[in-house]
């Protein structure tokens, strides 16, 4: 594995224990999702790869050398998309591209052409000469993903690459984060969209207060879940309770809606059920769809505000 | 060589970063200079003639003290709060690179507006500067001693306390430092003070190179504002390497 973290505990100098225990292992050519909450410790961990914070135990080898030990070839073989948008005002996006290719290494014809084929790849040239300060947010994230990857690391990271980028323009990210994979990068992605995330990447960890409560490829998990089929109903505001799943499977609240797994073989009792309530006034509409990623997150982390111990309860008894 | 390519890619950064405000702040620089030397004789008619090279002396160096003092470590601070210091911290260069980087465009932020604060004032009040060619280190090293103390305070202390500690400082500078009078006008203990602080000496090092006909050059200021700035680089350079 090309990049390896093992026992990785952060615990600030507050007393929080951002990162507990961590054991991940991510291969080259291998786009690896980091899914959780805010708070979750996707952050710190990345932080801690790229030599910005110490560990306090555990180890991070990348090709079998370890980056705790000499945090300034951690930042030589990372290359590094920050949450935070980059420092780039009073740059245009080919100034700020350049320099951070040649800081890298690369000589300057180098950095040109790798430019230009990534500046028209995520269809931005008609921004390459604007001031950074003139940009919108979705541009200068692109901008940040393309200073991250005109010159890649072994390891590529990347914090929430696609917060504020237009659909269109998603998509050529995405596919601008596969290619970066199969050239031989290790892309560890973070992220808490987790349906972008279950069709961009190949494996996934779920991190939930510090700790790894799920790893898996999406198929693997959405298996794990206990059921292929998804009930999404919509709560009707006056409805306080949350109605008890008759199939023994977790039922969620998200916000005004609550999620509810279901067998293949129970659709019609579920839809009979959800009509049911539906006309009890207690569900405003239902949609039953094929289960996703969203599903095995919800039941494993919760909604925004809880976590949700049934969905892990049923989670972990399907596993087992 | 990593060092210097380093070092000249991301002087080129943080210049372009600063470009657009570069104008405005040569001309806020030049009129703080200019500011303080034709202000102090507007609220003084009666100022005699060593006053007024006191003060077309000292101007510059509270010129220097401001941005390496205030502006420098709220900028850094803000840096901080949003990530981007971060963000540069994480650059695949060494520390020292991009900290010189950083310090030598603050440098040629600060200096054009104050040599031509000097200018200014000597013409309007036809002074006779007979200034020495120590002036280029001496400038170079109270303007870098200012800005190395305004990062180590910048990155050991939280943005607030920073912007709260940087407003003191300006009061301490402008109403209790001998840079505008001699320090003689000063209680005992606060001369004493002022004798291991590093402003009185950027007063000393810069009227003494840019009027060494009216002042005198203590080598012993040299060698405090030596001291303060290798303590200032130190403190910032362990900040910038050490991991939280």
């Amino acid at each position: 594995m090309l990049l390896q973290i093992e026992e990785l505990t952060k615990v600030y100098r507050t007393g929080t224990r951002a990162n507990d225990g961590i054991n991940l292992a991510i291969d080259e050519g291998e786009v690896f999702g980091l899914l959780g909450h805010n708070g979750a410790g996707k952050t710190t961990l990345v932080n801690q790869v790229v030599g910005l914070l110490r560990p306090t135990s555990g180890s991070i080898r990348i090709d079998g050398r370890d980056m705790v030990a000499d945090p300034s070839l951690a930042r030589r073989l990372c290359s590094f998309q920050a949450q935070s948008q980059v420092p780039i005002d009073g740059l245009t996006p080919r100034q700020a591209i350049d320099l951070l290719g040649q800081l890298r290494g690369a000589s300057k014809s180098e950095v040109k052409v790798r430019r230009t084929r990534l500046m028209e790849a995520l269809d931005l040239e008609e921004w390459i000469d604007v001031d950074a300060s003139r940009l919108s947010g979705g541009v200068k994230r692109l901008v940040a993903f393309a200073m991250a990857a005109v010159v890649p690391g072994r390891v590529v990271m990347l914090d929430e690459p696609t917060n504020d980028v237009d659909p269109v323009r998603r998509r050529l990210l995405w596919r601008q984060v596969r290619t970066l994979a199969d050239h031989g990068a290790a892309v560890l992605l973070v992220t808490h969209n987790v349906i972008e995330a279950e069709r961009s990447v190949d494996r996934l960890a779920i991190l939930d207060e510090g700790r790894v409560i799920a790893e898996g490829t999406p198929a693997g998990l959405k298996g794990r879940l206990g059921a292929a089929l998804r009930l999404e109903l919509v709560m009707d505001p006056d409805a306080t309770d949350v109605p008890t799943s008759p199939f023994g499977l977790s039922a969620v609240p998200v916000g005004n809606r609550v999620m509810v797994g279901v067998p293949t073989d129970a659709a019609g009792q579920a839809v009979a059920w959800a009509e049911s309530l539906e006309r009890a006034g207690l569900v405003e509409e239902f949609t039953l769809g094929p289960a996703t990623l969203e599903d095995v997150y919800v039941a494993l982390v919760g909604g925004a505000d809880a976590g949700s111990a049934e969905g892990r309860e049923v989670f972990d008894a399907t596993a087992a | 060589m990593q060092l210097l390519r380093s070092y000249r890619l991301l002087v080129t950064w943080q210049a372009l970063r600063k470009k657009n405000y570069l104008p405005l702040m040569l001309a806020v620089q030049t009129l703080f200079t200019l500011g303080i030397v034709l202000g102090y004789p507007l609220l003084f008619p009666t100022l005699d003639r060593t006053a007024i090279y006191l003060i077309a002396t000292g101007a510059p160096a509270i010129s220097m003290l401001s941005v390496g003092l205030v502006a420098l470590p709220q900028t850094i601070g803000e840096q901080k709060t949003e990530g981007s210091l971060a963000y540069m911290r994480s650059l695949p260069v060494p520390r020292l690179a991009y900290l010189a980087a950083d310090l030598t465009v603050w440098l040629a932020i600060v200096i054009p507006g104050v040599v031509l604060g000097v200018l200014v004032g000597a013409w309007r009040f036809g002074l006779d500067l007979q200034v020495s060619p120590l002036v280029v280190p001496a400038v170079l090293l109270v303007a870098l001693t200012s800005a190395c103390i305004g990062y180590a305070i910048a990155s050991l202390l939280p943005y607030m306390l920073t912007v709260i500690i940087t407003q003191a400082i300006v009061v301490f500078v402008f109403m209790f430092s001998p840079l505008t009078f001699l320090p003689d006008k000063l209680p005992g203990w606060f001369e004493v003070i002022h004798r291991i602080l590093p402003i009185q000496a950027m007063g000393q090092v810069t009227r003494g190179t840019i009027a060494p006909n009216m002042f005198g050059l203590p080598l012993e200021a040299f060698v405090t504002l030596c001291v303060w700035c290798v303590i200032g680089f130190g403190v910032t350079y362990a900040a910038m390497t050490r991991r939280g």
